[in-house]
């Protein structure tokens, strides 16, 4: 891992169009601010771990019986309201 | 394009997936969505088919052509929840490069827990775009305080 110090309002660049800079410092929490173009995937580390581990999860399920499933899913079906 | 596991010719055979649900299936190249990157966690499991159930279930299965013991049972989200929005698409629009909206297909992945389907749960936060015109896909993350992970679709049994 690269380790690199900033001051607050300094930056760092990951390639040439993405920037990322320290906002502010207080105690234990920094306020990172983050440029970079709509295309790239900003997320905060526990969110996309969620969705990769129910990826998983959903992957591991053996033996799915979707007639089973969706009999579940017609009783559903026919008590929603204005059905 | 989804397709129909018992009518597919050879003409255009891309592979022929061992299926762990279906036996055997053939695929069009045409038939084949690639999500590039692949799905979180399946990064380099790029091709998939869409298997529909049947004409009076909202399910569908998302075959790995890679992996044959890799599917995904998905649902449109308009059946889990109606008013489920996916907030600021422009980004994943160009990316797949989405023309018309109506092309845009948009599914999120089931969990069913073994034995016990009426846990069965969505995925809210990971929905699947696909772009039906180029057949290119891409798992999006949505941070919603009410888009969880584990969207319960049925009520608890009693």
């Amino acid at each position: 891992m690269l380790i690199l110090t900033r001051k607050i309002g300094e930056g760092i660049f990951l390639g040439d169009d993405i920037r990322i800079s320290v906002l502010e410092i207080r105690g234990k929490q920094i306020r990172i601010g983050i440029e970079a173009p709509t295309n790239i995937v900003v997320l905060r580390e526990e969110i996309y771990q969620r969705v990769q581990e129910e990826n998983l999860r959903a992957a591991g399920v053996r033996d799915v019986d979707l007639k089973e499933i969706a009999k579940l899913w017609q009783p559903k079906k026919e008590n929603e309201p204005g059905s | 394009m989804s397709l129909d596991p018992e009518k597919t010719s050879t003409e255009g055979v891309a592979a022929t997936i061992a299926t762990k649900n279906f036996g055997d299936i053939v695929v069009r190249e045409d038939q084949i969505i690639t999500f590039s990157p692949g799905l979180l966690g399946f990064g380099e499991l790029r091709r998939y088919v869409l298997i529909e159930h049947g004409q009076e279930s909202p399910f569908l299965w998302l075959q790995c052509v890679d992996k044959p013991e890799l599917a995904f049972v998905v649902i449109d989200p308009a059946f889990v929840l109606p008013d489920y929005q996916l907030g600021q698409i422009n980004g994943i629009r160009k990316e797949l490069e989405v023309e018309d909206l109506k092309d845009l297909r948009v599914l999120v992945i089931l969990t069913i827990p073994t034995g016990s389907p009426q846990e069965m749960t969505a995925n809210l936060m990971g929905p699947l775009l696909i772009n039906l015109a180029n057949r290119r896909g891409k798992q999006l993350i949505i941070e919603h305080p009410q888009y969880s992970h584990k969207h319960r679709i049925l009520p608890a049994q009693t």
